[in-house]
């Protein structure tokens, strides 16, 4: 099971876009479980559940540096999700991003 | 000139983003949210905005009924500092990386240390706890205690002033043990502080802060002009991709849930009610459907534009819209960095409110009775149970002011996807992940 969390202030918006996901998702039969969290419980995610890809909403795009260099050296890959997609709730694009990164970090 | 701004805020939302004050306190009062809109559900029960509601039900239940409905009103609202310091002396544990529980214990305990246990009846003085202090009143006083004792708690375990226990003692003994030294520090700077403020004329620390920051801050925070430009703030992050509500709320919000609960507790007990803005002034007048009074634009746009993508954004985001969630037309429209949508973005909340404002003043709408009706609550319905159906009305005239100041600038965009989507061929996602054929095992 590869764990793909979402993160964003509140967790609202992006519950939504990962339900989405996790319904495209279980329609191919991937063993991905997406999730959503409010940004500020990241540390402590990261630590308890060790997500394999911590993909984070827009509206916290000016936290990705701050969280690279905290949580970078742990070998997860960290990207900020597509504005448009994101806007769009596009489950399908944003979960095959998480499926790029997830083939390019092994 | 965007762009130079945006150099301006980032750093500036970054900071307030990052700073452990701000997050305890933003954090901290997550703690209460939920019981005090519980709370506010049964004393909306005993006081439904209808006239006769309470008379009606004393028919069947005998005349007191609705006193029992205030008790969980007074058991939420009435100690919401404690929950306030218990709360924030958490997450600030949390961020100073302390033991949490140990941190929110040692705030409550030395927020209980500097309050006067004396309550006046009769004019002769009485010992117990004072309710006067315990709710909205020690908001303030709670914050600071809060980051003070978790401070000195988290400094002296830095110093490494612990008792250790030898390995093999059970980890939890070995935590209270270690408790112990830190806990006693903080505990001590609190008992030398009380005597301190004992000899001042305040008498306390709580009367001292309540006099001193506390009611400055509220004075200003109800005004018409404070409102206006947090709001602003507020919406120009958003417009940068930032959510402006958790920037400026850090700062903004702890004089907001006060001013409400001061407005409640008056509501209680049947009082003419102090403050126009409050949480509630907030939620469901200024803007309702989230950042930037949406709703009125979903409705703009599900109505009048006839571009593919708009429709489609517009259904996709009207179940959530109704609920105040509008994050897919912020990045889907897009309103960030549009310069189009800029104008009507800022200026319907500021008209919704200029215009609440004053209807709430003249006494045509009557205020929020401080009643915490969550900002998922529905337009309309969420008026009717914050005022009356005055407020449900106003929101409904807002509502149709927001749809006619969006139109000209969303059939504006409109015009352009349409001649976008017009040139274009649907094109296909070109991407090179089949999800049928997908195998995970070199992972």
């Amino acid at each position: 099971m590869k764990r793909v969390y979402l993160f964003c202030s509140a967790g609202m918006s992006t519950s939504m876009l990962a339900s989405k996901m996790q319904t495209v998702a279980n329609e191919h039969n991937l063993p991905i479980e997406v999730e959503a969290f409010p940004d500020g419980k990241i540390g402590q995610i990261i630590d308890e559940k060790h997500p394999d890809v911590i993909l984070l909403g827009p509206q916290v795009k000016y936290r990705y540096g701050e969280i690279v260099e905290k949580f970078g050296s742990k070998g997860i890959p960290i990207q900020v999700i597509d504005q448009t997609d994101y806007g769009m709730m596009n489950g399908e694009k944003v979960l095959k991003s998480a499926i790029k990164l997830l083939k390019a970090a092994k | 000139m965007l762009s130079k701004l945006e150099s301006m805020l980032m750093p500036l939302a970054e900071k307030i983003g990052k700073n452990k004050y701000l997050i305890a306190i933003r954090d901290g009062f997550l703690l209460s949210m939920p019981l005090l809109i519980v709370g506010s559900f049964f004393l909306l029960i005993a006081n439904f905005p209808i006239p006769g509601w309470t008379d009606f039900w004393a028919r069947f239940f005998g005349e007191h009924w609705d006193s029992y409905f205030s008790k969980p009103t007074d058991a939420t609202f009435s100690i919401m500092a404690v929950l306030a310091v218990i709360g924030i002396g958490y997450s600030f544990s949390e961020q100073m990386k302390v033991d949490k529980l140990f941190g929110a214990a040692v705030s409550l305990v030395c927020w209980f240390l500097i309050m006067p246990y004396e309550i006046l009846v009769n004019d002769t003085a009485v010992s117990g706890i004072p309710l006067g202090w315990v709710g909205s009143r020690g908001i303030f006083v709670g914050i600071l205690v809060a980051f003070l004792s978790v401070h000195i708690y988290a400094w002296v375990n830095k110093k490494g002033w612990i008792i250790k226990m030898p390995d093999g003692v059970p980890p939890t003994v070995a935590k209270s043990f270690s408790a112990l030294i830190p806990a006693g520090i903080s505990v001590l700077v609190f008992f030398i502080l009380n005597i301190v403020f004992a000899m001042t004329p305040y008498e306390n620390a709580f009367n001292f802060i309540f006099t001193i920051l506390q009611t400055p801050l509220l004075k200003l925070g109800n005004t018409l002009p404070a409102m206006v430009i947090a709001y602003i703030f507020l919406h120009i992050f958003w417009f940068f991709g930032v959510n402006g509500g958790s920037v400026v709320g850090a700062v903004f919000n702890p004089i907001l849930q006060t001013l409400s609960a001061e407005n409640l507790a008056a509501f209680q007990a049947g009082q003419p009610l102090p403050n126009i803005i409050s949480q509630q002034f907030q939620d469901l007048f200024a803007t309702f459907g989230g950042c930037g009074s949406t709703l009125s634009l979903l409705i703009a746009m599900l109505f009048f534009c006839r571009s593919k993508r708009i429709k489609e954004l517009g259904k996709l985001a009207f179940i959530p819209g109704l609920f105040g969630i509008n994050e897919p037309i912020v990045f889907g429209l897009p309103i960030l960095l549009n310069p189009m949508m800029l104008i009507p973005f800022m200026l319907v909340p500021t008209i919704n409110i200029v215009i609440s404002y004053f209807c709430m003043s003249i006494g045509l709408v009557p205020l929020c009775s401080g009643v915490a009706i969550p900002w998922t609550m529905p337009v309309i319905l969420s008026g009717f149970l914050a005022t009356g159906w005055q407020g449900a009305v106003l929101q409904m005239l807002l509502l149709v002011l927001g749809v006619f100041i969006y139109m000209p600038f969303i059939k504006m965009m409109d015009k352009q996807y349409l001649e976008e989507e017009s040139r274009t061929v649907e094109k296909s996602d070109d991407d090179d992940i089949d999800l049928n054929d997908l195998s995970f095992d070199d992972l």
